[in-house]
């Protein structure tokens, strides 16, 4: 079973590093996907069902822009709602995180736990 | 697998999808070999970090079934959603065919019970004054009334229950995306 839980946690944390990428700065899906292939060991093809999921939810918003290459290239950038989403899921995820630490690390000072968990 | 091999497999894939749709997907895969071509990358090799363009074709279909059921709540845009989850066919979504099928039975069964009393009322409404209904005309006039608005009412209460059954697989279809799958994967030979 290890290969499913870690595919559901990938699956979930995809969109927060897309959001996470795109609050740097606009990017095109080419870099966006190799990106994310090396960090996360994802299919690249992948990263374009996601991108539209998250247009049609209007997170991003694309716009074309020159390229020092070829045709132009099609940009996504983060709406005001994207970003909203972005802090929101930023600090579940720190959340979660924590207290998932919390509970592999028994040692832990329960007291620093909690504020952790509280912050 | 070539450029053309994958953009042709991706093409066919999308079949039955709005033409300008099927060329946004195809434009952005274009560019994806474009920008991979610049860097110097193989072409097999882009093809094959892609993944499979059967399966990701499956999945922009299903996510453009829910699009387009979530803003045209109409029977053909939910039954289109259907098929595309459908078209998914991993091996849990067809476990779930034989819970399904018998509930969408049962609610066309239903269906069709409310369309006939609606029928049914209005004939005794109309029909049952002249025809010396038992009990008398106002009898008649309000028990057909009766009959319509409890049809009425029985199929307003399906629809809504339809809306949830089809949202609740929505749901479970986005759940079983391979989205994040490894491209390179023993399945995809299959």
């Amino acid at each position: 079973m290890p290969e499913v839980i870690e595919t559901q946690l990938k699956k979930g944390v995809l969109g927060l590093c897309v959001l996470a990428l795109l609050s740097r700065g606009d990017s095109y899906a080419y870099e966006i996907a190799s990106r994310m292939a090396d960090a996360v060991d994802m299919g690249e093809g992948t990263i374009y069902p996601l991108m539209r999921r998250m247009q049609s939810d209007g997170l991003v918003a694309t716009y074309l822009a020159e390229s020092p290459s070829g045709p132009p290239r099609k940009y996504y950038r983060l709406t005001d709602t994207g970003r909203e989403r972005f802090a929101a899921q930023v600090s579940e995820w720190r959340a979660f995180v924590g207290a998932v630490e919390g509970i592999l690390t028994p040692d832990i000072n329960p007291a620093a736990a909690e504020a952790d968990h509280d912050a | 697998m070539t450029r053309n091999d994958f953009i042709r497999r991706l093409r066919s894939g999308l079949k039955g999808m709005p033409a300008e749709d099927i060329a946004e997907i195809v434009a952005d895969y274009e560019a994806h070999f474009d920008a991979a071509a610049a860097e110097g990358r193989p072409e097999a090799e882009v093809a094959e970090a892609l993944g499979n363009p059967g399966r990701l074709a499956r999945e922009l279909r299903l996510e453009a079934g829910i699009r387009n059921w979530q803003s045209d709540r109409t029977p053909s845009s939910a039954w289109a959603a259907v098929l595309a989850l459908m078209g998914l066919a991993t091996i849990d979504i067809l476990i779930l065919v034989p819970i399904v099928l018998p509930i969408l039975g049962v609610f066309f069964a239903f269906y069709v019970i409310a369309l006939s009393l609606f029928v049914a009322g209005g004939f005794v409404a109309i029909a049952g004054p002249f025809s010396g209904f038992p009990g008398g005309v106002l009898v008649a006039v309000l028990g057909g009334l009766g009959l319509m608005a409890g049809a009425v009412a029985l199929a307003a209460l399906l629809t809504i229950f339809t809306i949830w059954i089809i949202n609740a697989l929505m749901w479970f279809g986005r759940l079983h995306y391979k989205v994040i799958e490894p491209a390179i994967h023993p399945a995809d030979a299959a």
